[in-house]
Order: C-alpha cells, then sequence, then structure tokens
C-alpha cells in the first residue's frame, strides 16, 4: 500500500536527520532539563523559606506537567516549524507532490515525531525523577494512550500554526508565545470552571492521576477520558480546518513555496 | 483514462493576482496547450511570462481562477492529489532536496512518496544515478556537493517517481556548459528509451533546441507560439537576411529601410554596410531591392542569416511587445 511507503518513507528520513542533527537534539533536551531544574530549585528554596511540607505533591505535579509540556511541545512544534522549514529549504512543494495528498503526508511525520521524540523524553523523565527523587509510576499501557489523547490538542494547534506560517511565514514569535499559554493550560486545576473544555487540560489531569496516583486507563472516569478525548478531537479538528483554509488562501496567492 | 489521451491538456487557463495596491494582475491569461503522450515540450517565455505559475497550476500548487486541465484524459482539478500519481517535477533545482540527507537517501524518499520503493525501482534508481554521473556521490550528503550535482540530483529525484509526465522547470539553471550538455543529453536518452512525456521551461534556448521537439513561447501570460521547433527555426531562417553593400550607405537609406521594414538595421563596416532584416512576405525581397536600387545602393552579397532559436525567441518576444 502506497501509504505504508510514505509511513516508511517518513520514518526513514526523520531518522536521518535525528541522527544528522544528533547535537541539536540532545542540547534542545539538555535546554528543557536545565529549565525543569531552576524550576526545581526556586520550589526548593520556597519550601525551605516556607517550612511547608506542602511541596511534595506539587513537585510530582510539576515533573508530569512539565513532562506532558515537552511532548506537547515537540508535536505542536515539530509539525509547525518542520512546516515553516520546508517551505524555506523549497521541499515543500516536493511534499505537496505527493499523490496521497499532503495532510496524510503530514499525518505520517506526527506518528514518526512521536516515535522519535517518546523515547528521548522518557530519558528526560527519568532525569528528572532521579533528580528530585520523586518515582513516579509509568504504567506505559496507561500512559501512551493519554498521552496520545492529551496530545490530539497540541497537533490541532500545530496545525493551526502551519498554516498560518503558510500564509504569514514568519510567525516564530507567535510559536514562543503558544509555549507559554500551554504551561498556563497545564498548571490550571481541572475544577476550574471550562479548564476541562481547554486544550491539554484534561489530559494532563488524567496523566496526572496514572503518573502520580497510579489509577490506571480503565479505572479512570469514563466521562472524563470521554472528554478529554472529544476536547481534543475537536480542538485537532478545528486546527486541521484553520489548516485547510490558510493552504486554500496560500495556494490562491501562489504562496506555498514561498518563505 | 484513455490510452490514447493526450498527456496533458490545458484550456483557457487563468491565474489572477493581487498587488500590493490591489490590482489583478493576470499572470496566466487563457492559457491553452496540449502535450502529447512521449512528447518533449518546451515551454520559453521571458521572467514573469507565466511558465512557472502554469506549471504550478497544472500540479495543483496553485488554485487557477478559471480553465480546464486534464492529465492523461483525467480533470485533475477534480482528481486532485490522486493524479500527482502521474505528475512529478523539478521546481526549485537544488532547493527541492533535503541538503542534510545523501543522494540517495533523498533519492529514495522522494520516490517513495510516488510509491516507488520496490527492489526493481531501487535497481532504476541505480541506473538513474549512473546515467547522471552520479553513482560516487550516492551516498554524499547533498549538501557537499557542487551545484550542478544538486542540480542533477534534484532531477534524479524526479525521474525516480516513475511518473509518466515530469515537469523540469528551469533544469540547467546554474550549471556550466559541460554539466548541461551532459543533463541534455541524459533526457534525450531517457525521453528515447522511456517515452516519457516532458515539459521543459528554461531561459536557456539551446537546452529547448536540443532536447524538445515542440515550443510553447509565452508573454505576459499568453501563449504566442506553439509550434514545432524545427518548423519555427525553418520558418525564420527564410525571413532573415543580410545584405551587404559595396561602401557605406546613402544618406536617408537608414530610414527609408526603418519607414518599410520594421526592425531593419543598417551596421557601417570599413568593407560596405551591412543590412539585417526580416522579410515576412515573399514579394518583401522584390520590394528590399526597389528601395536599394532607387537609392543607388550597390548590393556585394545577399545571405540567409542563420538563426537558431534564441534569435527566434526573441524576435517573437519583441513582436509581441510591441504588439501589446
Amino acid at each position: 500500500m502506497k501509504l505504508g511507503n510514505v509511513l516508511a518513507a517518513v520514518f526513514r528520513r526523520d531518522w536521518t536527520m535525528m541522527k544528522r542533527y544528533m547535537v541539536n537534539s540532545v542540547s534542545s533536551l539538555m535546554s528543557i532539563y536545565m529549565v525543569f531544574m531552576l524550576i526545581f530549585m526556586g520550589l526548593q528554596s520556597v519550601s525551605r523559606y516556607a517550612s511547608t511540607s506542602g511541596l511534595d505533591g506539587s513537585l510530582e505535579g510539576t515533573i508530569v506537567g512539565f513532562f506532558v509540556w515537552t511532548f506537547t511541545i515537540y508535536a505542536f512544534s515539530n509539525l509547525s516549524w518542520n512546516l515553516t522549514n520546508e517551505a524555506q529549504t523549497g521541499t515543500l512543494e516536493q511534499l505537496y507532490l505527493a499523490p496521497c495528498g499532503f495532510k496524510w503526508v503530514g499525518a505520517c511525520t506526527i506518528v514518526s515525531d512521536f516515535v522519535f521524540s517518546f523515547v528521548p523524553i522518557m530519558l528526560l523523565l527519568v532525569a528528572m525523577m532521579a533528580t528530585t527523587g520523586k518515582w513516579l509510576r509509568v504504567d506505559l499501557i496507561s500512559l501512551v494512550p493519554l498521552l496520545l489523547i492529551t496530545l490530539l490538542g497540541g497537533h490541532g494547534v500545530g496545525f493551526a500554526l502551519g498554516g498560518l506560517a503558510l500564509v504569514f511565514k514568519r510567525i516564530q514569535a507567535l510559536f514562543q508565545i503558544v509555549q507559554f499559554v500551554f504551561i498556563g493550560l497545564l498548571v490550571i486545576p481541572i475544577h476550574v470552571p471550562v479548564a476541562k473544555y481547554l486544550p491539554l487540560a484534561m489530559g494532563n489531569y488524567l496523566i496526572r492521576r496514572t503518573m502520580v496516583d497510579g489509577v490506571r486507563l480503565w479505572r479512570l472516569p469514563p466521562a472524563d477520558v470521554l472528554i478529554a478525548v472529544a476536547v481534543g478531537a475537536a480542538y485537532l479538528a478545528v486546527g486541521i480546518a484553520i489548516f485547510s483554509w490558510c493552504e486554500r488562501v496560500a495556494k490562491n496567492r501562489g504562496l506555498l513555496g514561498h518563505y | 483514462m484513455s490510452t490514447s489521451a493526450s498527456a496533458l491538456e490545458v484550456e483557457s487557463l487563468t491565474k489572477v493576482f493581487k498587488d500590493r495596491g490591489g490590482i489583478a494582475v493576470r499572470a496566466v491569461d487563457g492559457v491553452c496547450f496540449k502535450v502529447e503522450q512521449g512528447e518533449v515540450l518546451g515551454l520559453l517565455g521571458p521572467n514573469g511570462a507565466g511558465k512557472t505559475t502554469s506549471i504550478k497550476c497544472i500540479l495543483g500548487l496553485m488554485r487557477p481562477d478559471s480553465g480546464r486541465i486534464a492529465l492523461f484524459g483525467q480533470d485533475a482539478q477534480s482528481a486532485y492529489p490522486r493524479i500527482l500519481a502521474k505528475a512529478s517535477a523539478v521546481l526549485e533545482g537544488s532547493r527541492n532536496l533535503y541538503w542534510r540527507m545523501s543522494v540517495w537517501e533523498n533519492v529514495t524518499f522522494f520516490a517513495a512518496l510516488h510509491g516507488a520503493a520496490s527492489p526493481e525501482d531501487r535497481q532504476y534508481f541505480g541506473r538513474l544515478l549512473k546515467l547522471f554521473a552520479l553513482e560516487d556521490k550516492r551516498d554524499t550528503e547533498v549538501r557537499k556537493l557542487s551545484q550542478g550535482m544538486k542540480q542533477k540530483a534534484s532531477v534524479v529525484c524526479a525521474l525516480a517517481r516513475r511518473t509518466p509526465l515530469v515537469f523540469l522547470d528551469e533544469p540547467t539553471l546554474g550549471l556550466d556548459v559541460e554539466t548541461s550538455l551532459e543533463l541534455r543529453s541524459v533526457l534525450k536518452q531517457l525521453a528515447r528509451e522511456e517515452g516519457r512525456t516532458f515539459v521543459v521551461s528554461s531561459h536557456d534556448m539551446h537546452v529547448i533546441q536540443d532536447v524538445c521537439g515542440r515550443v510553447v513561447i509565452m508573454s505576459s501570460g499568453r501563449v504566442v507560439v506553439d509550434d514545432q521547433v524545427s518548423h519555427l527555426m525553418s520558418l525564420f531562417r527564410t525571413k532573415a537576411y543580410r545584405i551587404g553593400l559595396r561602401g557605406p550607405s546613402p544618406d536617408g537609406l537608414h530610414a527609408r529601410l526603418a519607414q518599410e521594414f520594421a526592425g531593419a538595421t543598417v551596421t557601417e563596416a570599413e568593407a560596405g554596410a551591412e543590412i539585417k532584416v526580416n522579410l515576412s512576405e515573399d514579394n518583401d525581397i522584390y520590394r528590399l531591392m526597389d528601395v536599394l536600387r532607387s537609392m543607388d545602393s550597390v548590393i556585394d552579397q545577399i545571405s540567409r542569416e542563420e538563426v537558431d532559436l534564441e534569435k527566434v525567441y526573441l524576435e517573437i518576444v519583441r513582436e509581441e511587445r510591441a504588439r501589446s
């Protein structure tokens, strides 16, 4: 099947690129780890000053939040940043010549990005847990589906920003703003009204339940899981719709290969 | 899909852009042409003539405002993107490649997007690399190649998709003479051996003259000529004359010729004046003789000027500009 060929080709390309840009891949993970260290040391100082024992819960939540945030940043930035980069280097139009359609090439890229970012981010998680001494439950059977559900919203944002990049080109500043917005979405408590309908929030809450409280996927409230799936799917659909609209505008104005 | 259908049919293709002031610019204006299966068509035109825009509209990379495009008898717009299984393209030469990947990695990646990934396909990729003298550079990262090699690698990537129709937009851009000759020779060989249809857009007249059987010349978004290269050349060969005069040209000859024969030039040399003129009708030569006789000019020699596609092209484009 041709889609299988496309998926295999995208995997090979991304693996090759990851090897060729190994220093960049490692240093970006290192910088994320260093940001986490700063937050961790900040939390420690606050707890010493306030002589509070309440840090335990927030530290575990911080690890989970940071872990989900890293995955989300990888998911959304790989999609939107790669699109900008491909337009800049000139390969985007060639991807648009794929008979399966660019959206499927994009979908294969998302799958490949998830697979290739999984191991490094899991290593980052191990490093965070080792640094803090807080060992969370890593139940992959529960964790992977929940991550995929949570990342739906992140991909939706990625598609929307990728579409905007096709039309407006230089929107890197917006990428950076979105990274901070994601932090806000991850720290917002789920009991705050409408929070559960925002991207990432419900997924992050469920992942915290799994990793901190040890609740397995099938023990989670089905309504909460359904909300996470529905919210993620809705944001993904909106993101794809924005991308399609921007793609049409770019094709009308002849901007697809421009940068 | 009919097997006897044209490889490409473009009917009344129009693409209008708006500039920053909101003024509509007709980049492609009612363009019509056909390319038969196995044909090598040259698409010529000055910058901004609408060549690349036409190609991008055909490939679905731009949305035309109106017109119909059919690939092998199938309506392209309704069958997009599946229809792209029949077409591939080099659009921006070396920019179409991942520079951090090797030649082979690029070839196998882009070919796989078109489903060409079998062992037999890989054998074919090897043959292409050999033909384009890139065999030794197979595992070299593209960024380490010379401009000419990058350009050839991008052509290999387009050909490796094994589509029956291939668009080559400026395939020899930035190539030295030797590499350009090499590329032309390989393209001719592939067109002959594989019976694929090629649409070659280029500013390099030698490429078009050497590789293409037919040429479509565009100017200001419109097709101004659609003819066989050989016919076009013979047409212009009979029109272009060079007349040597014994001694300098008489007073007023230049003005008289300019009045009677558009584009005629007179240059003064030590041996005598030389007139270059294009005669569009059979009896124009007699009219010219009458003019020269009336001005007491003595003809030393008359010859037909040798034309090449570049001269033909320049003349057509200039005529077209003067007309519009």
